[in-house]
């Protein structure tokens, strides 16, 4: 099975392996076949299309300014979704993740004013942020408790935590020092991570025994494990490495607003950052998925939040074309799993 | 589950793309572009205005302004969104865009504040739910040339223009002081739907205070009800379950106000416990004309969308020679002697349908007493 699980990752079929479907021959064709097997391929057409329609339709879609404020809205989410892609991959999801980046900023600030310097803090921020994670995944492990169960309850107990903590209201963030400048308030520092982060997850998902086993363990979990797979400690680092990014996303958030808020965040976060990575392409019952994917699916999601507002249309139409956005996008990629299968036949 | 995922993997390792996928998947992006345009149509349509200037006013351009709220489907909103396109129509203006945050995320509401700016709008007007985060943002608009105002919830240290809005911590002094009229010692249980907030929590002080000196014997306990409606009113019945003797049931916010008349009416107590709180949804106006309710405070909403067009309006046609003033939208006491107007009306101007002319009262029941020192 994890063959199985290696043969689904994009790139052409490794040596032994028997090849499904039609084949393009020749080295043109293998260029086009590796383009087309990108399953980042659609989504990234679709995304090409909504900015084209915005720069047509709006006369200041395309200027430095706007791309930063398309940035300020899909980073949370790519950063979140390049956790949770890894759980989905894995059969898992995190529901708490969003109340993970709320509370991080708040646990950054009470080491902060306990007298921590402010990197120090940070870095234990994010490290209590992994325990998070680490406590989500052995709680389902060990318990066999559904990870939709044990993150539904997380997700309160967090937001508990995040309201206690702040006492409801906003809390001033750090606003001076290089940390601040580095993580979040110089003018693209947070786009900057964002894409760091992605492009070390996609490197980890792709390259690394780590991916494969992640693969493996949501494609068929009894046979990974037959395979010599420890496959619980593959979900709870999985988990981890989920609250960590949100952490981390929550507090570069944080830094860049100046403001940690309790109502940053929360479970429209998480469920924005699910649906990047379901639309990048990542199947939510686990076995395949990419974090490039998911950062594109995020994009998405941002020019179309950014193009309604520029084009003036009010709140509650905005709803209404975000879900016919991903209802279409969710059913052509069933459409196409099926014409996949048809085709290989 | 593992089988349908084998399956599942079957069907993913097939390979074959056909010129179909490549139309299916254009179609996607046809999809949700066309449903942009259509809403993009619709949009257009309803903002269509008149031609030429109004009035003895000089023509101006269609100028767009932008409202950011912190909450934009909450239904306290809908008599400002009202006052906001009325202002707008008869000002010749397409009525403003109305967006932000569903939830109060600061983030995103930054987000579409810059958005607005991006998108050159020709003036922004948000409620200040933070202190630090809408600074950089409002200072960005002035430095575009575009006019910024503060309405619904105002904070310290920012550069609005103005305020359009209710003096929050007034209103719980003088909510405080109307209560000292009809409690004087005990236990009263008073609803915050979300302490610490900018736009609650200061009522909740002004409150305490003025009872501190009007009536030292009332002793306040606060009652965290959250946000949803329904959460409100559980929050609201536990309390008073576990404080049978409280003499008064009290709210800061329209949400919990709204959930102790529900609480009141439901268990037949009216007249037996005093009850106020603040703002005109249906169960609170229902409240008050049954009697479970002493009293509700009407902020009017509706000015704190039509004003902040008009002075939007006016800055910018005067070359900013007609500043903004700050703009306190009140503090009504609604009762039994005036709610009848609320609760029939049904009117534009407390967030209903109805735009029919309303008969001024006759006679005019006595305001308060003006204060003003000389």
């Amino acid at each position: 099975m994890t063959e199985s699980a290696t043969a689904r990752r994009s790139g052409p079929p490794r040596d032994g392996q028997p090849a499904r479907g039609p084949r393009l021959q020749g080295p043109g064709g293998t260029l086009l076949r590796g383009v087309i097997q990108l399953k980042e391929l659609s989504i990234l057409v679709v995304t090409i299309a909504a900015a084209i329609y915005f720069s047509v339709t709006t006369t200041t879609f395309n200027s430095a300014d706007n791309y930063h404020t398309i940035a300020q809205y899909f980073i949370p989410w790519a950063i979140v979704a390049a956790g949770e892609v890894f759980l989905l991959i894995c059969g898992e999801i995190d529901l708490s993740a969003g109340f993970t980046y709320t509370l991080a900023p708040f646990i950054l600030n009470s080491f902060y004013n306990g007298g921590v310097p402010l990197f120090l803090a940070l870095i234990l921020a994010v490290l209590c942020c992994t325990l998070i994670g680490v406590f989500n995944g052995i709680i389902h492990t060990r318990f066999k408790l559904p990870s939709f169960i044990v993150t539904l309850g997380m997700l309160f107990l967090l937001e508990g935590i995040s309201l206690l903590m702040s006492g409801g209201s906003p809390q001033t963030a750090p606003a001076t020092g290089w940390v601040v400048t580095v993580f979040g308030k110089a003018h693209w520092a947070e786009l900057i991570w964002a894409l760091i982060i992605v492009a070390l997850m996609q490197i980890v998902l792709s390259t690394t025994k780590f991916g494969i086993y992640t693969q493996a363990t949501g494609g068929n979990s009894i046979g990974a494990s037959e395979a010599g797979i420890k496959v619980n400690r593959v979900k709870i680092i999985c988990f981890a490495l989920c609250s960590t990014l949100a952490g981390f996303g929550g507090i570069i958030d944080g830094l860049r607003l100046g403001s940690f808020d309790p109502t940053n965040g929360g479970p429209n976060t998480m469920f924005l950052a699910v649906a990047a990575a379901v639309i990048g392409g990542t199947a939510l019952l686990g076995g395949s998925g990419t974090v490039v994917g998911a950062l594109i699916g995020a994009v998405l999601l941002g020019i179309v939040y950014d193009g309604f507002n520029l084009a003036g249309i009010s709140a509650n139409a905005f709803d209404l074309t975000l879900g016919i956005a991903i209802l279409v996008a969710m059913l052509l990629n069933f459409g196409l799993t099926n014409l996949r299968r048809w085709a290989s036949r | 589950m593992s089988d349908y995922q084998s399956d599942k993997s079957e069907q993913d390792s097939g390979r074959g793309v056909s010129r179909r996928d490549t139309f299916r998947w254009l179609g996607t992006g046809g999809s949700v572009v066309a449903a942009s345009a259509i809403l993009a149509a619709c949009s257009s349509a309803a903002t269509s205005s008149a031609a030429g200037g109004v009035g003895t006013f000089p023509t101006t351009p269609k100028w767009k302004f932008v409202f950011v709220n912190h909450v934009t489907t909450n239904s306290f909103f809908v008599p400002t969104k009202n006052g906001l396109a009325d202002a707008s129509a008869m000002l010749g203006l397409p009525t403003p865009q109305w967006t932000g945050s569903e939830t109060g995320s600061v983030s995103e509401m930054v987000s579409a504040f810059d958005a607005a700016i991006d998108g050159n709008a020709a003036g922004i007007a948000i409620p200040l739910t933070d202190n630090a985060a809408f600074v950089d943002p409002t200072k960005r608009a002035f430095s575009k040339g575009i006019p910024v105002i503060a309405y619904n919830a105002t904070a310290p240290n920012n550069y609005p223009l103005t305020y359009v809005g209710q003096d929050l911590y007034q209103s719980g002094v003088l909510m405080g002081q109307k209560i000292a009229t009809s409690v004087t010692s005990g236990t009263i249980l008073v609803g915050i739907s979300q302490p610490g907030g900018n736009n609650v929590q200061p009522r909740l002080d002004g409150l305490t205070a003025a009872l501190k000196t009007a009536a030292p014997g009332v002793t306040v306990q606060s009652v965290n009800t959250g946000a949803a409606q329904a959460d409100e009113l559980n929050a609201i019945t536990a309390a008073f379950s576990g404080k049978p003797d409280a003499k008064g049931l009290y709210a800061v916010d329209a949400g919990s106000t709204a959930s102790i008349a529900q609480l009141i009416t439901s268990k037949g107590i009216a007249g037996q416990i005093h009850a106020g709180g603040f703002d005109t949804l249906t169960d609170t106006i229902n409240g008050v004309k049954s009697g479970a309710l002493d009293f509700t405070i009407d902020q009017s909403a509706y000015l704190q969308g039509f004003l902040p067009v008009l002075y939007l309006y006016m800055y910018k046609l005067s070359g900013s020679l007609v500043s903004p003033p700050s703009t306190d939208t009140g503090l009504t006491f609604v009762t039994k002697s005036n709610v009848s107007l609320y609760a029939s009306a049904n009117s534009r101007f407390e967030g209903g349908t109805s735009n029919a002319l309303l008969n001024t009262p006759n006679p005019i029941a006595l305001p308060p007493a003006s204060t003003v020192t000389l």
